[in-house]
């Protein structure tokens, strides 16, 4: 099932995530040889500080086993910052109804061959299945991915051929890279499950996921006592104007306190 | 829908908040409101279709410190419904008080970002029930999205700081398909003569038509002669 993670609920979630930059060095640093930047076993770039959207995919048991990024082509985004070498130059392409998604990858490792649903088959439809979804609800029309060949294969095979390519295929290090168009229609997302016999609903709901990390009895981090001061700031408010001030200092040192742990991390 | 038309004697943004309430009008909505950060100027911009009394008793509450509708859901790339932010103490402070002045808190923000960093915030809200909420915004989603950005960019474009950032970059593909259209030939035409698929032509529409801060083709082609990228016929 599939779960997305954006800035609102991303702090719910950090253990997921920081799962998910692993399976990423996993895949881009080790298997596929990209030059992506590991730190301590996890792979991240600027773009990942830019609050993007993730779709990941999880198994029965909470391990993430697939995931992508996407971000708005109206903003910073990778086609127009690092791929333009797949561009010639050009300008990207700019639109409301054009997001962009890139480190698609699922765990080839952790998943069997076939087609059941702990298989790389079932795990790479199921996350495109819901990054089309996930756009359309948007009022996304179109989806540009940066992939290499080798996905651009998986893309065809799924039901899910690009219809189209923009720029040319560029080598990025040893790698070719190439941009492909997918439209968010119902037609798309329609082929792919059908070839993979995935029927109902793909998303996971911030409750359901939790319950099921809940049971991999993960712990959250104890509160630190600047938290718990800020909380009991909030709670001994009685006006307005003073439960505005002790909201507005917790948000301030909530993001003090986070960016202290991105660093420990 | 009529484009915003930049008009730098407009100091008090009288044209923002006419087309805020084009949009109010159009989709039938109770309100619509942007609120959006320029870092080259460092300036906050603020347009709503909201009565006095709530947004002189939201300034005076400084709700704007801690409204999650403007800190946390621009921060999404997906439009967020508010039911997502209403378990939050900071939604029910500021969204209690709303209620009062008869605004409902059911709504959505769409994030908008732009290339320089710049970041702003579209929502919509209308009072009606949740199944009717749900329709309403999968009808007119795509268009909202269209309209966010289009004055998230009119609004970044009138800073004098901003308009110093240049002309619009549009790539030769681009270029080429607005000068076919002009021409008269249809998308399905443009795809055969490129050798491209119709929807590629499409998406390199849409991308021109936002990158020239125009809603629909025939502005787009407008601008795009006013700015010498192509010929007219």
């Amino acid at each position: 099932m599939i779960l997305v993670i954006d800035a609102i609920n991303k702090d719910r979630f950090a253990s997921v995530l920081d799962e998910m930059f692993k399976l990423r060095a996993r895949v881009f640093g080790d298997r596929l040889g990209w030059q992506v930047n590991v730190v301590d076993g996890r792979e991240r770039d600027v773009f990942d500080d830019l609050d993007p959207a993730y779709a990941v995919g999880l198994d029965d048991d909470g391990n993430v086993v697939s995931c992508v990024r996407a971000l708005q082509t109206t903003g910073p985004h990778m086609l127009s910052d690092v791929f333009y070498a797949i561009l010639d130059g050009e300008p990207p392409l700019r639109s409301p109804h054009l997001w962009e998604s890139t480190r698609f990858c699922v765990d080839t490792q952790r998943l069997g061959r076939g087609r059941g649903p702990n298989s790389v088959s079932y795990a790479t439809c199921e996350l495109m299945i819901a990054s089309l979804e996930a756009a359309k609800r948007a009022g996304v029309s179109d989806i540009v991915t940066v992939i290499d060949p080798v996905m651009d294969r998986v893309l065809k095979r799924s039901g899910n051929a690009p219809y189209d390519y923009v720029g040319r295929q560029a080598e990025m290090g040893k790698v070719p890279a190439l941009a492909a168009l997918l439209d968010c229609t119902d037609e798309r997302i329609a082929r792919i499950r059908k070839f993979s016999g995935i029927e109902g609903d793909v998303f996971l709901s911030e409750e359901e996921a939790l319950c099921l990390l809940a049971r991999r009895a993960v712990r959250a981090p104890a509160k630190s006592a600047l938290e718990i001061y800020c909380d009991e700031q909030v709670a001994a408010a009685t006006t307005t104007q003073e439960r505005v001030a002790a909201l507005r200092l917790r948000a301030a040192l909530a993001d003090r306190v986070r960016s202290r742990s991105d660093i420990s991390a | 829908m009529d484009p915003i038309t930049p008009d730098h004697n407009d100091k008090d943004g009288s044209g923002f908040k006419r087309y805020l309430e084009r949009i109010r009008d159009r989709f039938e909505l109770d309100h619509v409101a942007y609120a959006g950060v320029n870092p080259v100027s460092g300036k906050s911009h603020g347009y709503m279709t909201y009565d006095q009394e709530w947004s002189r008793h939201y300034l005076e509450h400084r709700f704007y410190e801690i409204d999650p509708v403007l800190i946390k859901a621009r921060h999404s790339i997906a439009p967020v419904d508010w039911a997502r932010l209403e378990k939050g103490l900071e939604f029910q402070t500021v969204f209690r008080d709303a209620r009062a002045f008869g605004i409902t808190d059911r709504g959505l923000t769409i994030p908008v970002r732009g290339p320089f960093g710049d970041v702003g915030g579209f929502s919509v809200l209308r009072d009606c029930s949740r199944r009717e909420w749900d329709l309403l915004i999968g009808e007119i989603i795509g268009d909202l999205q269209a309209a966010a950005v289009h004055m998230h960019d009119a609004i970044i474009r009138s800073d004098p700081l901003s308009s110093v950032l240049g002309a619009p970059s549009l790539s030769s593909r681009e270029i080429e398909i607005l000068q076919w259209t002009v021409a008269g030939k249809s998308q399905q035409d443009i795809g055969d003569i490129l050798s491209i698929s119709h929807r590629t032509v499409e998406v390199h529409l849409r991308s021109a038509r936002s990158k020239l801060q125009a809603l629909t083709t025939a502005q787009a082609i407008g601008r795009a002669i006013n700015l010498g990228l192509i010929y007219p016929r």
